[in-house]
């Protein structure tokens, strides 16, 4: 049963603090991801997790299990890094059966668990290869079938798929999620990639500067996210600074900076407070009033395309229209845009400013 | 391949197709076994790399860790001896394109990863180039940076006129980036052309599929008219766009995922079991089992999440004019379709 919980994790580097107090726990069977932008400490979490790192503060425990003082090789898991670690001077098949001849289990059993993943991660046909005759997504799906042939039913996933051509990685995403499912495993997965942790996690957990943001299903994070930098985050989104003019059950008007107001479903910060308001591209569309914009390019993004316009108050607002509608549109061109005011969210004006709350990096 | 004055040219390709032994030896990095590079109609065949007026930015940006950001952006301008206020100008220019006028004295490892693609940029374009040239220059940043510095790095480049030539891996990257892309496979250019052209009307099915996931039928010509009608072995039939394929060919039909339509109502060309549905984000993405056809996906807008379950039975068609027609690939699909 390895559920996994840590307990007020801190961990400094000197006078770097990487991880701030993080609380967090991960049911069993569960794929979690952790998402976040570079340094903010999500690869020093899972390395915690794993036992390559001493936290400074804090306990994880696996199974119900303090893991304090446990190294690595006893904590039954399964890890897997961006950088392919496959040894060199061993077939793929020899990789994969390198826990079960570590743990000495007989010739026959080590035989049937090597293609038993192999083949569960399509790879049977290479397992007499050497790792460098393989391609990269290759050479991922034999690390991951080594940690799978460990037999952990807890595995961690180090930016598994950074490494990888963009298509590749599309393709091998699918596959980490349906092989966890079907094996019953909990998960921890890292990434900085929004699209990747959407597509392949029950939960998402939004990292930053060395804490945690939020957490929450994809669809959560995407339709509803409680915090600024989620919206920008996990998906694309128009940041448009306001203040609340009138507050109302089911619709409140909101006066943006150029004095003209849209309408939104729901609000909770009071008339009169400053905000900001997150509506993402596909939820703005052109119509005979509302927001006067005036369209600076358009970006053809194959299915549809979309249409960057600059507001009077100099926002920038971004709308999608069927690629075939693209050709109503040209840059100069002014354009009145609604909202949906079921999808707007609206959140309190961040202190530091919009730009500094939403930063990448 | 030409490439036109100005024009910002993407090289799409998987690893391994080619793309950066192209760029090489447009540089002069790299000296090619037989044919000619032409600048402005000059060949450049027998000249040094330095000579030659293109810039290369790698991947890894290759900063002077020892120099400032105002010292590597001036590297170039001091090395040919340009005059004091000719550097002083254009340093505070590149250092407004690049927005980093706030950090002219700050040193590569002070800086960002988005700051430091920015320096080598700028100092790419001190250099003088005319020509630029940019080896997966975004590949070294976090995914949603990547996406915001896409618009960013497109528009410097376009507001300096300067022609570039641009290497990714990554077809969103490519499509939101190019006037025109080049996809490149196996050493071989096997298409050319605007990114809608590329995206709607793909040249053989690895470009279908490459630049936005397709669905594949197989089939053979039954009907030519407004629409070519094709029968598969199992009997089902698709409709698609007009081609120049023979009657009674065996072909394969093209259609991409995000054009390819579910619904539960109504007839489609065939009928499938949703198998799998994943949220996106904007789409949610389906996959669904067909009997006697396999698997076909869908990309459908995700305000339709919750309207449909695993395990529903529905019918799966498209609009005839967004489904393409090619001939059978000599290899056959699968190895047509390979990405790696």
């Amino acid at each position: 049963m390895p559920e996994v919980s840590l307990r007020h994790i801190t961990m400094r580097f000197g006078k770097v603090m990487a991880v701030d107090e993080v609380d967090l726990n991960i049911a069993d069977g569960e794929y979690v991801t952790i998402l976040g932008p570079s340094g903010c400490g999500k690869t020093t979490l899972i390395r915690i997790i794993a036992g390559i790192l001493e936290p400074s503060q804090g306990e994880v425990y696996i199974g119900g299990k303090s893991m304090k003082g446990v190294p690595i090789e006893e904590r039954d898991l399964g890890y897997v890094f961006q950088n392919i670690a496959l040894f060199p001077h061993m077939t793929v098949k020899g990789n994969v059966s390198y826990g079960p001849t570590v743990k000495d289990r007989p010739m026959e059993e080590r035989e049937q668990v090597a293609k038993k993943y192999l083949e569960m991660v399509k790879l049977l046909d290479k397992m007499g290869m050497f790792p460098s005759e393989l391609c990269g997504g290759e050479q991922q799906k034999a690390s991951l079938a080594r940690a799978l042939a460990t037999g952990a039913k807890l595995l961690l996933l180090d930016e598994p798929l950074s490494a990888l051509d963009a298509r590749v990685r599309v393709d091998l995403r699918y596959e980490l999620r349906r092989i966890a499912k079907k094996l019953g495993l909990t998960v921890v997965h890292v990434t900085h990639d929004q699209e990747e942790a959407m597509s392949v996690s029950d939960r998402i957990v939004v990292m930053r500067a060395g804490g945690i943001v939020e957490s929450g299903t994809p669809e959560q994070l995407y339709t509803r996210p409680r915090d600024v930098f989620t919206a920008n985050f996990v998906g694309e989104t128009n940041l448009l600074e306001g203040w609340v003019k009138e507050r109302h059950e089911g619709g409140s008007w909101i006066e943006l900076r150029d004095n003209s107001v849209i309408m939104v479903e729901n609000c909770d910060p009071q008339v009169g407070e400053a905000v900001v308001v997150s509506v993402r591209p596909e939820f703005v569309f052109p119509f005979t009033d509302g927001l006067l914009s005036r369209i600076e390019y358009l970006t053809y993004l194959g299915t549809f395309s979309r249409v960057s316009a600059r507001s009077q108050s100099d926002d920038l607002v971004e709308f999608d229209v069927p690629s075939i509608e693209g050709k109503l549109y040209h840059p100069g061109q002014e354009v009145y845009l609604m909202f949906n005011r079921k999808a707007a969210v609206v959140y309190p004006r961040p202190i530091e400013g919009v730009s500094e709350a939403v930063k990448l990096e | 391949m030409e490439v036109q004055n100005g024009e910002y040219l993407c090289l799409l390709g998987p690893t391994g197709a080619g793309k950066t032994t192209l760029l090489r030896i447009i540089s002069g990095l790299t000296k090619q076994d037989k044919g000619d590079v032409l600048f402005e109609g000059q060949l450049m065949n027998k000249i040094e790399p330095e000579d030659r007026r293109a810039v290369m930015l790698s991947q890894s940006y290759a900063l002077f860790p020892q120099l400032t950001v105002a010292e590597n952006i001036l590297f170039g301008p001091d090395i040919r001896e340009y005059d004091k206020d000719v550097k002083e100008r254009t340093l505070a220019d590149m250092l407004d394109l690049v927005r980093l006028t706030n950090r002219p004295d700050a040193y590569p490892s002070e800086l960002s990863g988005g700051m430091m693609q920015r320096t080598a940029l700028a100092r790419a374009l001190a250099s003088g180039a005319s020509v630029l040239l940019l080896d997966e220059p975004l590949r070294a940043l976090d995914a949603r940076l990547r996406i915001s510095l896409r618009h960013e790095l497109r528009s410097l480049a376009k507001s300096m006129g300067i022609t570039t030539i641009h290497v990714t891996h990554d077809q969103d990257e490519a499509l939101v980036m190019a006037d025109r892309i080049a996809i490149i496979r196996e050493g071989k250019v096997v298409q050319v052309g605007t990114p809608s052209d590329v995206f709607d009307n793909p040249a053989s099915p690895f470009v279908a599929n490459f630049v936005g996931q397709s669905n594949f039928f197989v089939g053979v010509v039954e009907e030519k008219a407004e629409s070519t009608f094709v029968r598969g072995d199992s009997g089902h039939a698709v409709l698609a766009r007009p081609c120049e394929r023979r009657l009674g060919e065996r072909v394969v039909v093209g259609i991409k995922v995000g054009n390819t339509e579910v619904h539960k109502e109504g007839e489609g060309y065939f009928d499938g079991t949703v198998e799998r549905i994943l949220f996106e984000g904007r789409n949610i993405y389906l996959d669904m089992d067909v009997p006697g056809l396999g698997r076909f996906s869908s990309k459908i807008p995700s305000w339709r999440l919750g309207r449909l379950a695993v395990g529903d039975k529905v019918n799966i068609k498209w609009s005839a004019d967004k489904a393409t027609v090619f001939a059978m690939p000599p290899g056959g699909l699968d190895k047509e379709l390979r990405v790696e």
